[in-house]
């Protein structure tokens, strides 16, 4: 639950990890575990989470408003209590809009000094 | 699949409640999950282990600093800021009243001081056990003759080895013995300590040879090789530590002797020996049945007790009775060795913790007073807080935090205080209390930071929080508040305290009384000779001599001593008192009819001629030994009042005949009655003693009494020295000593007692002393206001300070009262410490009443003073 009301800009920069799981989260609801599998394998392996550090993230993206659980979903044995499915809030996708743009102005920015060599 | 271990899943368990229940479960999940795609090899888990424990620990501890925890921790973290504001406010109103936390400091670091070190030093050093492997299973076995009181008596060598072959609790039974034999393999021969023990002691004693081996079979019976053992002291001093001399030997009375072993550094066992001896087994068996002669150790069998020995042993000394019809009056006594080695110094350590334990009461005492006093005072200012909102729980906490700071300050200014007074506890207790070598060693930290210690000194300081913040504070506030009006009504319980702690403080001044008085009794005790100008030394190896050889030779020796300028006469003896030898022997009455097998035995000692005399002995009835008396077989003998009066209670033992188990001494007449020597010591009556001539069967080795005219007898040593050997250069010489010096040895653990239950007393009354000041000083401030109007109308100061110090009576006198009781109980059960006093002691008692009523009327009179000096105006506006 937000602490109060924020803007979009006020979580700006985001952190590549937060960034990717916002990104991820937005493609589809998931749950912990394949998460952090997505994760790993979207970001080439360099984004490799343990238990603690995940949802130390998550905690935090959900305090922000960013994140919320949506469902629940029984984990695939029927053992264990139900897996939380966490997908992105409103602020959340305004937030991932914000940093996209904010992106793409470092992006405009990167190209005019033809640092990606397009002009070649 | 591959499981987490368990441990991981308690590492949750740090992260704060809230993010733990909405998260905990799905994080074990991931765990597991992580888990299942490890790889198999013992590296890769290892590093998952860590992986993942410094993930879980390191975001925990995250979870508790960062935004999100402390929105998690909101309440607890506000709850914190609070404690160090609260703290803030502590330490500043401490600054406002330094006396009253330098005072709480001094008197809780002054019991903790006093705790660590003298509980650090029994713990470290008195109570410290041997170190090698089940030494807990080791016993000491004595004979114990009950009929003539001998509870811890040696055993003979037959017996023992009956012993050792029937006991059912022993693993394995070993006589040892503990001697002086002499070195003879330098320039002149040398006196050493000497422990003789049989091939099993290495059984019993499971100790490994540093260099070479210990004894084994090869020693079990004579005729082998003639063996020794070094101590490594030995080893270290005389061989320069040069392992090429095991193999090789030494001479030890003329013998060489293979040096089989070196024993390691640290061993050590009841009294240090430097070398060690066999005692061969068919030697033991082949002794003599009646001649009690070796100590023994035993190890026990797993699961037995002392008491089986006990038991056990006694059995097998009712068969001996039953097979030979000796020790009808005899049993066997086993016990754990350690407790055998503290024996002497027991009652020290009684009475010195029992004083102890008094001077933290007393303390703890004081500090509840203290406190309840301050509190007391900052009513008013605690009041405003309430009335704020602080609520009780927040008084209540600032309370604590004072007290626990406090106490926390004690406890670390006490351990720093502990060191340097441990040296001095260490100085005072007797040298020649037997402490292990390697207890003596122990460093002062280790000692102070024993873990007893530490958890006493722990306890201590949390019950000198707990005193500070007693219960019933936040009461005592509020009935304060509502009693505005009778100010010194709060200070009735406190009251009380301090009359608890005048109690205390008047037992222990009744202590140092008593053993001061029992001291100095001890002191003056007549030991029945005159110790002062009477020189005492060993000497002589004349066992190869014939008798007659060995009476010419003593002759030439006494001779030649007693022409040394300032030496007025010279004699022999056995052994010399206070040195604690003894020597039994049988003795027959020929005028009266005893069972058969019921021989009485008594101290003897053999003497030459004006032993007495040199010793100063006075002879009480009969006559002294005269020169005819040294002629030819011996015929007479004399007897102290002890032997007099047990054996011949009508008070006619001059005239009497008897035997001895010795044949060269028999039917002797008693000529003469002498006085009690004192010989254990002034403490204890003087044993029943028969002295025979020498010439009958002499010992090679005696000891000489050395009477000078005038001034140290220390002084005639060299001269004395140089006589002997001009008679015999191979002759050794041995423990010289003068003879008030041994004396005083004896009294020196009452001494020590003394010394350290008067310094206990001083400070006890001192923090007594603090106890009623405090209260006579606040009762004062808390009247200021009334006194001072009474002032104004015209009272005088003197008469408001003398109702001032009257109330104080009442307080005083109950502390002393009870005090005096409950010190005439401690007293009856602290007898065993004292010596010639009665716990009922008037003089101890007016001393202590004398101190504590002078102390507490300067506590109450340097407050009361300041009555005087109040200003009536500004008493009465600040109201």
């Amino acid at each position: 639950m937000p602490t109060s009301m924020t803007t979009p800009a006020d979580h700006l920069p985001l952190k590549a990890a937060n960034h990717l799981t916002l990104l991820l989260l937005a493609q589809e609801p998931t749950y912990g575990v394949a998460l952090l599998d997505r994760l790993e394998a979207r970001s080439g392996g360099t984004i490799r989470l343990n238990a603690g550090s995940l949802y130390r993230m998550i905690a935090q993206l959900v305090d922000e408003g960013l994140v919320e659980p949506t469902g629940e979903e029984s984990s695939p044995a029927g053992v264990g209590a139900p897996r939380k499915i966490y997908g992105v809030t409103e602020l959340g996708r305004a937030v991932l809009r914000a940093e996209a743009e904010r992106q793409a102005g470092l992006l405009e920015m990167a190209r005019e000094l033809d640092l990606l060599g397009e002009k070649r | 699949m591959r499981e987490p271990p368990r441990l991981l899943r308690h590492l949750l368990r740090l992260y704060p409640g809230e993010h733990r229940r909405a998260y905990g479960a799905e994080m074990w999940e991931v765990v597991r999950h992580r888990y299942a795609r490890a790889g198999g090899g013992r590296l890769a888990r290892l590093r998952l282990h860590a992986e993942v424990a410094l993930d879980l620990l390191g975001t925990a501890f995250g979870m508790w600093t960062t935004t999100t925890g402390r929105r998690t921790m909101g309440p607890i973290k506000a709850g914190l800021g609070g404690w160090g504001l609260d703290a803030r406010f502590v330490l500043r109103s401490l600054r406002h009243s330094p006396g009253y936390a330098l005072t709480a400091v001094v008197v809780l670091a002054g019991a903790v001081a006093v705790n660590a070190s003298v509980f650090g030093f029994v713990r470290g050093t008195l109570l410290a056990k041997p170190k090698y492997p089940g030494a807990d299973r080791l016993v000491v076995v004595w004979g114990s003759n009950t009929v003539d009181g001998q509870r811890r008596d040696v055993l003979s060598g037959p017996n023992l080895i009956d012993f050792g072959r029937e006991t059912t609790s022993l693993e394995a039974l070993a006589a040892f013995h503990v001697d002086l034999t002499t070195l003879t393999s330098g320039e002149h021969p040398e006196p050493i300590d000497e422990t003789s023990v049989a091939v099993d002691f290495f059984r019993v004693v499971p100790v490994q040879a540093a260099l070479g081996r210990v004894f084994d079979e090869r020693e079990r019976n004579a005729g082998g090789q003639r063996s020794v053992l070094l101590s490594w002291s030995f080893f270290r001093d005389r061989l320069g530590a040069d392992p090429s001399w095991v193999g090789r030997s030494i001479s030890i009375e003329g013998t060489p002797r293979t040096i089989v072993g070196v024993l390691p550094e640290r061993f050590e066992f009841l009294v240090p020996s430097q070398v060690w001896l066999p005692l061969h087994d068919d030697g033991l068996a082949a002794d003599n049945r009646s001649r009690i002669h070796y100590n023994a150790v035993g190890r026990l069998k797993p699961g037995a007790t002392a008491a089986d020995v006990t038991r056990d042993l006694s059995a097998a000394m009712r068969r001996v009775t039953d097979r030979t019809g000796m020790y009808r009056n005899w049993s066997v006594l086993a016990e754990p060795m350690h407790e055998a080695s503290v024996l002497a110094v027991r009652p020290i350590l009684w009475t010195v913790s029992a004083a102890v334990a008094l001077v933290l009461l007393i303390a703890l005492v004081n500090l509840a007073t203290l406190f309840r006093i301050r509190t007391l005072g900052r009513a008013d200012e605690l009041n405003v807080r309430l009335a704020l909102g602080g609520g009780p729980l927040r008084v209540a906490r600032v309370l604590a935090l004072e007290a626990g700071g406090l106490a926390l300050a004690g406890a670390v200014v006490g351990l720093a205080l502990a060191g340097p007074l441990l040296a001095r506890v260490r100085a005072i207790v007797p040298l020649y209390v037997q402490i292990p070598e390697s207890a003596a060693r122990v460093p002062v930290l280790r000692a102070v930071l024993d873990p007893g210690v530490a958890a006493v000194t722990a306890a201590m300081a949390v019950l000198g929080a707990l005193a500070l913040t007693a219960p019933g504070l936040i009461s005592a506030v509020r009935r304060r508040s509502a009693a505005h009006g009778g100010r010194s009504h709060g200070t009735r319980g406190i009251r009380w305290l301090v009359a608890a702690e005048l109690a205390l403080a008047t037992v222990l001044c009744l202590g140092a009384g008593l053993t001061t008085r029992s001291a100095g009794k001890l002191l003056g005790t007549d030991v029945g000779l005159e110790d002062e100008g009477l020189l005492t030394l060993w000497f002589g190896d004349a066992w190869g001599m014939t008798a007659p050889e060995m009476v010419s030779y003593y002759r030439q020796v006494v001779q030649a001593v007693e022409e040394v300028p300032g030496v007025t006469s010279a004699a022999l003896i056995d052994y010399i008192p206070f040195e604690g030898e003894d020597d039994f022997e049988g003795i027959e009455f020929l005028d009266r009819a005893l069972q058969p097998t019921e021989r009485v035995r008594e101290e003897w000692r053999r003497v030459t001629e004006g032993a007495f005399e040199t010793a100063g002995m006075r002879v009480l009835e009969g006559r002294s030994f005269t020169s005819e008396d040294f002629e030819g077989m011996p015929r007479a003998a004399v007897v102290n009042e002890a032997f007099a009066r047990k054996h011949y209670p009508g008070g006619d033992a001059v005239g009497r005949f008897l035997n001895t188990g010795n044949d060269h001494y028999q039917g002797l007449e008693v000529v003469g009655v002498v006085v009690d020597v004192r010989s254990r010591g002034p403490a204890s009556p003087a044993p029943p003693m028969l002295y025979v001539p020498n010439q009958g069967e002499p010992r090679g080795t005696v000891g000489m009494y050395v009477r000078v005219a005038a001034g140290s007898p220390m002084g005639v040593v060299e001269p004395v020295r140089e006589a002997i050997w001009s008679v015999d250069p191979s002759q050794p010489i041995a423990r010289i000593f003068g003879m008030s010096d041994v004396v005083a040895e004896w009294v020196a653990i009452p001494r020590a007692v003394r010394t350290l239950v008067s310094g206990l007393a001083a400070l006890a009354l001192l923090l007594a002393a603090v106890g009623v000041f405090g209260v006579v000083a606040y009762a004062v401030r808390s009247r200021t206001a009334e006194l001072g109007v009474r002032l104004a109308l015209g009272a005088s100061p003197d008469r408001l300070a003398r109702e001032v110090l009257l109330r104080a009576v009442p307080m005083v006198a109950l502390g002393l009262g009870a005090g005096l009781g409950a010190g005439y109980l401690a007293a009856r059960g602290a007898r065993a410490v004292l010596y010639g006093v009665a716990p009922l002691d008037p003089l101890s008692m007016g001393v202590a009443v004398l101190a504590m009523a002078g102390a507490a009327i300067v506590a109450t009179w340097v407050p009361a003073r300041r009555i005087a000096g109040i200003d009536p105006t500004a008493a009465i506006r600040s109201e």
